[in-house]
C-alpha cells in the first residue's frame, strides 16, 4: 500500500561557469558537468545511477550555468533514459541546503516521500538503491554515504563519526585542522521531506539572533555586513553539525571507490575508475580488438562509434575517445582522454594527457605527463583546437585554447 | 578614403586580459585599443574603415555599432574563415577597399600604437608617385624583427631582411601602410604574407617607398611591450601639452585618470598610470607604471607597480602587487597579499601571495 506512493525525486548539484575555476582549462569552452567521463558527460553517470532508484519520479539538475547550456543535454538526455529530468538555475548563492529549500516547491511538486542530493563532481558507484533501503530503515531525517579514507586525508573533506551499531550519524566537522576521523561525507545523501522544515529553521533562527562564534581580533574589526545572508544555508555546518547526535542523521559505508572531480587531472583518473566499472557492469560498451581488422585495445577503453581508428594503432589502458576523432597509422595512445573531432596524426604518443575538441597533434609528435593526478602538471592538457606540430614534445604542460606547438616545452603553462 | 585594420586572431599572447574580450577591445589608455586607431583615421578623412577578424565577430560587431554613432564613421568586419595572413585579408575585403576614386587605401595592424601622422604619409606617397607607402621604425634591436632597408634620400625601399644576423639596418616595419588599389591585383585570395610575398615584389619594382615614422612606436600585442607602450603614449601627450593629463599634489609625471574615477587622500599616483573610469582608489595607495581598468577598486594603503589590473578587480588592503603581474577580469586579491607577477585568470581570488612569476588558472 504505502510501497507504490513512494516516490523519489533526485536533485543533482552541477554548480556553475565563475565557481570551480580549478577546471580550467577544460571548462573554459565547456561547463564542467558536460565534460565527458568514459564517453558520457560528467553528470550523466550519476543521473544513470538515479535511475536504478525504485519509484523515480524526477531529476533535477541545479546550479548557476545559463539554462540554454543545458537545454539540449536535459532534453536528449530525458528521451534516451525515459526519465524526466530539469534543470533549474539558481539566481544567487544560497548554499548547498539554501539551493535545496529554494527549489522545494518544484521538488515536492509529486509529493516524493525522499529525496536524494548529489553532488554532480562525484565520482563514485551510487549506491543509492541500497542507500534507499538503508535510510528506510534508519528512519531518520536522512543518510549520508560515507566512506574511509587515509587518516591523511581525511581533512580536506568533512570528516564525520557514526554509531557503528545503528550508524547513527553521532559528530560532524568540516575540514578540520586536527584529525576527528577517518570517515568522510561522500557529496551523496537522501533525505525525507522534513529536511525542508530544518533548512527553514536555519533561516529564521539566523534571522532572529546573531550567532556566537569566537572570531580573530583582525575579523572582529570588520563592519557588521560579513555575517551570512538568512536565505544561505550550507548543510554541512548548518544542518549535519549541529543536528549529528539527535537521533536525525545515519551514515551508510560504501567501500566501491570514491574520487572528487575537481580539477582536469583528477578527471582523467575518474574516466578510468567508471571505465573500471563498465567493465563490470556493462562491457559491451568497451572497445575490443587485437590489432588485425581493428587497432589492437588494451585495458578498458572506450571508442565513440563515429570515431576513427587505424587498425595499425595501439589502444589503452583507460582510453576514451570522443566523437569524430581521427586516429591514425600507428599511434600509441595511454590513460588518455581524446575529445571530440581531434586529429592525431601518424606514430604520435599520448600518455596521461588530455586533447581538447578539434586539436590537431602532428605526426611522431609525443604529448606525455607523469601522471600524477594529484599536482598541477601531472597530467598533461591541451585546450580546444591546439596544434602540436611533428615531432613535437609537450611534457607535463597546460596549453590553452587556439595555441599551436612548434617547439617542445616542458612543465609550462602556456596561456 | 578607406582603410583596413588587420586584427587577426585571438590575441593569445594578452591572455589573460583577452579571455574577457577580443584583443581590439582591450582598453588601452583607457580607450578599446582599436579606437586609437580609428580616430586617427577618422581625423584625416578617412569615412569607412574594415576590419579583418577571425575571431569573435559578434561582440566586436555590437560595439562597432557603438563607435559607428559617436564617431560618424562607417565600420565594417571582413571575417576570415581561415586565417589568411597579412595579406590575404587584404584580398577579402577588396570590394571594400576599392572605388571609383581610385584613391589609395591605409592598412594598419591593430596590436600598433604610435601618433599615426597619416596627413603626413598622404603627401609623402603623393611626393613619390610609387605605388606603396610603408611606415618604418627604428628599434636598439633590428634583429628581432624584419629589417627595411631602404636608399637614404628617397626612402626608396631595397629589400627586406628577415632577422639579419649582421647589421644591414635599424629600420623595422611599423605595420602601417598606404596603398593603391593596384597592390590588390598582386594578392591572391590564400594564406599570403604581406612582408615576406608582396612587399619585396613591390620593392623589385622600385615602387616601394618607406617613411620614418616620427614619434614613438609599440607593439603592445603583449603585457611587457603594453605597459612600455602606456609610457610612452602618455609622454607623448606631455609633449603636446594635453590637457587630459592629471595634475595635483598626489600626482607624478604622467598620468591619466578618467572623470569618473575616485581617488582618495594621501595616495601617490604616477608616473606612467591610466585609471580607468568608475575606478575607486582609496587613500594611501601608491601606483607606478600600472594600467587600473574599469571598475577596478583599489583598497587602503596598497602599492601596485609595473602591472595590469583588469576590470571589475579589486586589490585588497595593503596589497602589493608588482614586477608584471596581469589581473584578468574580476579578479580579487586579498588584504595583505604580495604578488611578483602573477599572471592571474578571470573570475578568481588570490588568497596566499605569489612569490615568484606564476600563471593562476
Amino acid at each position: 500500500m504505502g510501497g507504490s506512493e513512494e516516490r523519489v525525486v533526485a536533485v543533482i548539484m552541477v554548480g556553475g561557469p565563475t565557481k570551480g575555476t580549478r577546471f580550467r582549462p577544460l571548462s573554459l569552452n565547456t561547463p564542467k558537468p558536460l565534460f565527458p567521463l568514459a564517453g558520457q558527460p560528467m553528470v550523466n553517470h550519476p543521473i544513470s545511477a538515479c535511475k536504478r532508484i525504485p519509484n523515480l519520479a524526477q531529476i533535477y539538475l541545479i546550479g548557476f550555468y545559463e539554462e540554454r547550456e543545458f537545454a539540449l543535454f536535459v532534453s536528449s538526455i530525458s528521451n534516451e533514459l525515459r526519465v524526466p529530468v530539469r534543470y533549474l538555475k539558481e539566481d544567487k548563492p544560497h548554499g548547498s541546503a539554501g539551493g535545496l529549500y529554494n527549489f522545494r516547491d518544484q521538488i515536492m511538486e509529486e509529493s516524493p516521500s525522499h529525496i536524494f542530493l548529489l553532488n554532480c563532481d562525484v565520482c563514485c558507484s551510487f549506491p543509492l538503491a541500497e542507500m534507499l533501503e538503508a535510510h528506510i530503515s534508519y528512519r531518520g531525517m536522512g543518510t549520508i554515504l560515507v566512506i574511509e579514507v587515509s587518516p591523511e586525508s581525511a581533512n580536506q573533506f568533512g570528516e564525520l563519526v557514526a554509531d557503528p551499531v545503528t550508524n547513527e550519524l553521532l559528530h560532524y566537522t568540516e575540514k578540520p585542522e586536527t584529525f576527528v576521523s577517518d570517515r568522510i561525507n561522500c557529496g551523496v545523501y537522501i533525505f525525507t521531506p522534513d529536511i525542508f522544515t530544518a533548512i527553514q529553521g536555519v533561516s529564521s533562527q539566523r534571522k532572529d539572533r546573531a550567532t556566537l562564534r569566537r572570531v580573530s581580533s583582525f575579523e572582529a574589526l570588520q563592519p557588521a555586513n560579513r555575517s551570512l545572508p538568512s536565505d544561505f544555508v550550507r548543510l554541512d555546518q548548518d544542518i549535519l553539525s549541529p543536528l549529528a547526535g539527535k537521533k536525525q542523521f545515519y551514515v551508510y559505508e560504501t567501500t566501491d571507490y570514491w574520487e572528487q572531480i575537481k580539477t582536469p587531472g583528477m578527471s582523467l583518473k575518474c574516466s578510468g575508475l567508471y571505465l573500471a566499472q563498465f567493465r563490470r557492469t556493462s562491457p559491451d560498451l568497451l572497445a575490443s580488438g587485437d590489432g588485425t581488422k581493428n587497432a589492437a585495445i588494451s585495458g578498458n577503453v572506450y571508442i565513440h562509434p563515429s570515431a576513427k581508428v587505424h587498425p595499425t594503432a595501439k589502444i589503452g589502458p583507460n582510453a576514451s575517445i570522443s566523437a569524430n576523432a581521427r586516429i591514425g597509422a600507428g599511434v600509441r595512445l595511454v590513460h588518455c582522454i581524446i575529445l571530440d573531432d581531434v586529429e592525431i596524426k601518424e606514430n604520435a604518443v599520448v600518455i596521461h594527457a588530455i586533447v581538447g575538441w578539434k586539436s590537431s597533434i602532428g605526426r611522431w609528435s609525443r604529448v606525455q605527463a607523469s601522471g600524477d593526478h594529484n599536482t598541477k602538471l601531472g597530467v598533461t592538457i591541451l585546450g580546444e583546437s591546439v596544434t602540436v606540430e611533428d615531432e613535437v614534445v609537450v611534457i607535463n604542460s597546460i596549453v590553452l585554447p587556439n595555441k599551436t606547438m612548434n617547439v617542445s616545452v616542458q612543465e609550462e603553462i602556456i596561456l | 578614403m578607406k582603410a583596413l585594420i588587420l586584427v587577426g586572431g585571438f590575441g593569445t599572447r594578452l591572455r589573460p586580459l583577452t579571455l574577457s574580450v577580443p584583443k581590439p577591445l582591450v582598453d588601452f589608455a583607457n580607450k578599446p585599443m582599436i579606437l586609437h586607431q580609428i580616430e586617427a583615421l577618422k581625423a584625416i578623412g578617412v569615412t569607412e574603415v574594415v576590419l579583418a577578424i577571425n575571431y569573435q565577430p559578434e561582440v566586436m560587431l555590437n560595439f562597432l555599432k557603438d563607435f559607428e554613432a559617436k564617431l560618424e564613421i562607417k565600420i565594417t568586419c571582413s571575417q576570415e574563415t581561415e586565417p589568411l595572413g597579412t595579406a590575404g585579408p587584404l584580398a577579402l575585403a577588396r570590394d571594400k577597399l576599392i572605388d571609383e576614386s581610385g584613391d589609395p587605401f591605409f592598412v594598419l595592424n591593430s596590436d600598433v600604437i604610435s601618433e599615426y601622422p597619416l596627413k603626413e604619409m598622404i603627401e609623402f606617397h603623393k611626393s613619390h608617385g610609387g605605388e606603396a607607402s610603408i611606415m618604418v621604425t627604428k628599434v636598439d634591436e633590428p634583429s628581432k624583427y624584419g629589417v627595411v632597408v631602404t636608399e637614404e634620400s628617397t626612402g626608396k625601399v631595397e629589400r627586406f631582411v628577415e632577422k639579419p644576423k649582421l647589421f644591414v639596418g635599424n629600420k623595422i616595419n611599423a605595420g602601417i601602410y598606404l596603398l593603391n588599389p593596384s597592390v590588390l591585383d598582386r594578392i591572391q585570395l590564400r594564406p599570403t604574407s604581406i612582408e615576406k610575398e608582396i612587399f619585396p615584389k613591390i620593392a623589385a619594382e622600385g615602387k616601394l617607398y618607406a617613411m620614418v615614422l616620427p614619434g614613438f612606436w609599440m607593439d603592445i600585442g603583449q603585457p611587457k611591450d603594453y605597459i612600455t607602450g602606456l609610457r610612452l603614449y602618455l609622454d607623448s601627450l606631455r609633449k603636446k601639452a594635453s590637457p587630459k593629463l592629471a595634475t595635483g599634489t598626489n600626482i607624478i609625471g604622467n598620468v591619466l585618470v578618467d572623470e569618473s574615477a575616485k581617488i582618495g587622500e594621501g595616495c601617490l599616483i604616477g608616473p606612467d598610470v591610466a585609471i580607468g573610469p568608475g575606478c575607486v582608489v582609496e587613500s594611501g595607495v601608491r601606483l607606478s607604471c600600472c594600467t587600473v581598468m574599469r571598475g577596478v577598486r583599489i583598497k587602503k594603503h596598497a602599492c601596485i607597480s609595473s602591472s595590469i589590473i583588469g576590470w571589475h578587480s579589486t586589490v585588497g588592503q595593503w596589497a602589493r602587487v608588482e614586477n608584471m603581474t596581469i589581473l584578468g577580469e574580476d579578479v580579487h586579491v586579498c588584504d595583505e597579499i604580495y604578488s611578483n607577477g602573477g599572471v592571474v585568470l578571470p573570475h578568481k581570488e588570490i588568497k596566499s601571495s605569489i612569490l615568484k612569476p606564476e600563471i593562476v588558472m
